[in-house]
């Protein structure tokens, strides 16, 4: 994109240019419009729609983790799936979620968990964030890249918050 | 002015101009990088589009800190003055937009290899949870808007009064702008579920960018070894140092003629004896140019005076 303006005259490249944004602006509404923003990069929420199942590990010695499924399984009944529990645990967890294994992981997580990198986060499930960014609390860790079922949980516990 | 420090009265008003640009430069990029500090969340490309909007900073401070330098008068420490403070910010200008290209096309690189899936969420806004991808938008889209304008008014005032340092930081507004064009292009495609188009787009940039660091390194470095004028867009020598070497041979019987130059201004030496009528600047350069001339010398003796 940047070498194709550059190995333009300088009036062709700004008239280019201009075209461009001109182009965004007129796909930016038209992608807000539609709703079509985001979709998840490897289709989890297409899989889940196909196969009618939705994989979730719940980490061993996380019982308070009801709060957590119910918004899981909302989501999955939403596209006419169930909820299909994986026995996993220790750090295979986080592993088969970066893997596609599972779809999401209901642990004991904290805000500053040295695997926030590699799986995204949500907020704290059904209570507020606590001060000290070491403490785990229960959350939802989705696979990184799955922007559609990671803003849909987004939105669900945002709700759990209110 | 004296004869080694101060700013020629012939581009003071564009100097001043080219310093009030980067005042406003600083204040608009920083206001650029709190939005984009706002909004950046955990996606790395956010991430390194603030850290690469922070290192643009840099030419605009090292061109202020340079004409602040070229103000000063000689003394007994730098009977030359401090001109040459111009050709080392141009040396740090360069190598800041040679970090921005490298950081970014690194960024890029490892983002492709590692097959890293970008992940943009929700934020929640007013009770309203919305995609944190469209305040990314909005945020890259307003970081495009100032670098534009700037980088289109800058241009012009680095030609007039001759600045490679003012240039560069034209050129550092360009990488800008394309920055930020490239990252909403990436969030649009991290939105449609392409996870490689941010890299991909941001690896184009880069490569741009780093293209145009080198050049800018090449002349940083043939500047401060003395080398012969070299133009402000390409590493060819400049139109007007060849203009000068031309017409001082032809008034000095084709003698040896070397041109150096010490931030904007050219050092000229000719290898012959000193003649009776030594020539003017305004003869030599032309009216508008005559400022560019600052010093002409001739040897004491010929080179092929022997015993």
């Amino acid at each position: 994109m940047g070498s194709m303006w550059r190995n333009q005259g300088d009036g062709t490249a700004f008239a280019g240019m201009m075209r461009h944004r001109l182009n965004l602006l007129f796909l930016l509404p038209a992608l807000a419009g539609c709703d079509a923003l985001p979709r998840d990069a490897s289709g989890a929420t297409e899989r889940i729609e196909r196969s009618g199942e939705m994989r979730i590990a719940v980490l061993p010695g996380t019982p308070d983790a009801a709060p957590a499924l119910a918004l899981l399984h909302a989501y999955a009944a939403q596209h006419d799936a169930r909820l299909a529990m994986v026995a996993v645990h220790g750090e295979h967890a986080p592993h088969w979620l970066e893997d596609g294994k599972v779809d999401a992981i209901v642990g004991h997580f904290a805000k500053a968990s040295p695997w926030q990198a590699h799986i995204s986060l949500s907020k704290p499930v059904a209570r507020a964030e606590p001060k000290n960014s070491k403490q785990p609390v229960l959350r939802i860790a989705r696979r990184n890249g799955e922007n559609a079922f990671i803003l849909a949980t987004d939105r669900a516990v945002a709700e759990t918050a209110e | 002015m004296s004869l080694h420090g101060g700013i020629p009265r012939a581009i003071a008003a564009d100097v001043k101009r080219g310093e009030r640009l980067e005042y406003w430069t600083l204040g608009w990029m920083v206001s650029v990088v709190l939005v984009m500090w706002l909004v950046m969340g955990s996606s790395q490309a956010m991430k390194a589009a603030v850290i690469e909007d922070l290192l643009s900073l840099v030419p605009a401070i090292v061109f202020l800190l340079s004409v602040h330098w070229e103000r000063r008068r000689p003394n007994r420490r730098f009977p030359f003055g401090y001109r040459r403070a111009n050709s080392l910010a141009f040396l740090v200008a360069a190598t800041a937009l040679l970090s921005v290209g490298g950081f970014l096309a690194y960024e890029s690189v490892t983002t492709l290899i590692r097959q890293e899936h970008p992940t943009v969420g929700g934020i929640t806004l007013f009770g309203h949870t919305i995609w944190l991808g469209w305040l990314m938008i909005a945020a890259l889209a307003y970081s495009v808007v100032p670098p534009i304008i700037l980088g289109h008014m800058k241009q012009p005032v680095a030609e007039r009064i001759c600045d490679k340092v003012l240039h560069t930081d034209a050129l550092m507004q360009k990488a800008d702008w394309q920055t930020g064009l490239a990252g909403i292009a990436g969030i649009i495609g991290i939105g449609l579920g392409w996870w490689w188009a941010d890299a991909t787009a941001a690896l184009f940039i880069s490569l741009s960018i780093v293209k145009d660091a080198i050049g800018a390194l090449e002349k940083a470095v043939s500047e401060l070894l003395d080398g012969t004028p070299r133009a402000l867009d390409s590493n060819r020598l400049s139109d007007d140092a060849e203009r000068l070497i031309a017409a001082l041979k032809a008034r000095f019987e084709n003698a040896d003629v070397r041109l150096r130059e010490t931030g904007r201004y050219i050092a000229a030496e000719v290898d012959c004896a000193p003649p009776k009528d030594i020539p003017t600047a305004n003869e030599l350069m032309g009216d508008d140019l005559a400022w560019r001339l600052a010093s002409l010398s001739f040897r004491p003796e010929p080179a092929d005076a022997g015993p």
